[in-house]
C-alpha cells in the first residue's frame, strides 16, 4: 500500500495514477494520514511538505518518533526547493521537485 | 520593499500551484487507463481558475484608479451567476452546495466584476476545504441596512491567525496557509481588497465544525428590480 499526502487533490491524484498498479490511498493532510497509519502501515509514502495543519516536517517528526513507523520509506514531493539537504535520518528515500517531476521520477519508488 | 517582495514571492508561488497541477495532467494522458476526458476537464478547470486568480490580481493592481464603477447590484444575480459556474465542480469534486436566500431581490451598492470575484473566492475556499460528500452553504440575509452573504464549510477550523486578521475585516497580505490553486492564501487577500474597495466589510466566523466567511455589503437606495 502507497500513502499519498498531498492537499491538492489533482496533484496527488496525478500521483496515484503513476503508481499504476499499486494500491494507494490519497490524504488531504497530515492527520488523517497519522490515523490511518496506526491501522495500515504503508509500504511506502509520498509526502507533500505544505499541507493544511501540521506540515510535513510535523508529519516526518511524528513518524520518526515510533518504532514502527521511523522505518517507514518516505518521498518527498514538493515544490520547495530542497537540493544539498539531507533528510535521511527522517526516513526520505527521495526528494521529488514538483516543478520537473516526470511519471518515471515517482514510478522508479514504486 | 521588503515586504513587497515578499508578497511577490507568495503570489509567484501560489500561481506556480496551478502550473505544476497543469503539467502534471498533461503527462497523465500517456496512461492508458485514464480517462482523457477526466484529466482534459481537469485541465480547463485548473487553467480557469488560474486564469481568474490572475485576472484579480490585475484589478488589485488597478483599484486605485478607482475605474471600478459602483452601481446598484442585484446580489442574488450575482450569487446565481457564480454557483452556476461553480456548480460542475463542486459536483465533481463530489462536494455538495446548497443556497439558502432570505432576501430575494436587495440590490447593494456594489461593483458586480469585484463582488463576482469576492462571492467565488469564498466559495473556492469552502469547496476546498469542505471533504468529500460534505456541503457547503451559501446565504443571503439582511441586517441593519445591510446584505449579508455568508458562505460556511464544515471542514477544519480556520487558523487563528488567519481569523485574527479576517476579524480586523482586512487580510494584509498573502497568507502562506496554504498555497495551492483555490487555496484561501491568495483567494481572501482578493475577496479583502475589493471588498475594502466596495466599502464592505469581510469577517470570519469560527465554528465547531468549519468557517463562515462573510462580507456585508451597504443597500442601495434605489428601488428593488423585483
Amino acid at each position: 500500500m502507497i500513502f499519498i499526502i498531498d492537499d491538492d487533490e489533482v496533484m496527488a491524484e496525478c500521483i496515484a495514477r503513476y503508481c499504476k498498479g499499486q494500491p494507494t490511498r490519497i490524504f488531504s493532510n497530515a492527520i488523517e494520514a497519522m490515523n490511518a497509519i496506526d491501522d495500515e502501515k504503508p509500504d511506502l509514502i509520498f509526502l507533500d511538505i505544505l499541507l493544511d495543519g501540521p506540515d510535513g516536517f510535523t508529519f516526518l517528526n511524528e513518524l520518526a518518533s515510533y518504532d514502527d513507523t521511523a522505518k517507514i520509506p518516505i518521498v518527498i514531493i514538493s515544490s520547495l526547493d530542497f537540493s544539498g539537504q539531507d533528510l535521511s535520518s527522517y526516513g526520505v528515500v527521495g526528494i521529488i521537485s514538483k516543478d520537473t517531476m516526470l511519471p518515471e521520477d515517482v514510478k522508479k519508488y514504486v | 520593499m521588503e515586504k513587497e517582495v515578499e508578497n511577490i514571492l507568495l503570489v509567484a508561488h501560489e500561481l506556480k500551484a496551478p502550473l505544476a497541477v497543469l503539467r502534471q495532467l498533461a503527462l497523465s494522458f500517456e496512461f492508458e487507463d485514464s480517462t482523457n476526458e477526466h484529466i482534459r476537464s481537469e485541465m480547463v478547470s485548473v487553467s480557469e481558475r488560474a486564469i481568474r486568480q490572475v485576472n484579480d490580481l490585475s484589478k488589485i493592481a488597478r483599484l486605485e484608479d478607482g475605474l471600478f464603477v459602483m452601481e446598484p447590484v442585484s446580489v442574488r444575480a450575482v450569487c446565481d451567476d457564480v454557483t452556476r459556474e461553480l456548480n460542475y465542480l463542486f459536483r465533481y469534486h463530489q462536494r455538495d452546495l446548497r443556497v439558502h436566500y432570505h432576501n430575494h431581490a436587495r440590490l447593494v451598492t456594489a461593483n458586480r466584476d469585484l463582488l463576482y470575484s469576492v462571492v467565488y473566492n469564498f466559495l473556492l475556499n469552502a469547496m476546498h476545504y469542505s471533504g468529500k460528500d460534505t456541503r457547503s452553504e451559501l446565504t443571503i440575509n439582511e441586517k441593519a441596512g445591510k446584505i449579508r452573504i455568508n458562505i460556511r464549510d464544515f471542514g477544519p477550523a480556520l487558523p487563528m491567525d488567519v481569523w485574527r486578521e479576517m476579524r480586523r475585516g482586512w487580510v494584509e497580505k498573502p497568507t502562506s496557509i496554504a498555497m495551492r490553486p483555490g487555496s484561501s492564501g491568495l483567494g481572501l487577500y482578493i475577496a479583502s481588497k475589493f471588498s475594502r474597495y466596495m466599502n464592505a466589510n469581510v469577517g470570519a466566523i469560527r465554528h465547531r465544525d468549519g468557517t463562515s466567511f462573510f462580507v456585508d455589503l451597504p443597500v442601495s437606495k434605489q428601488a428593488r428590480l423585483f
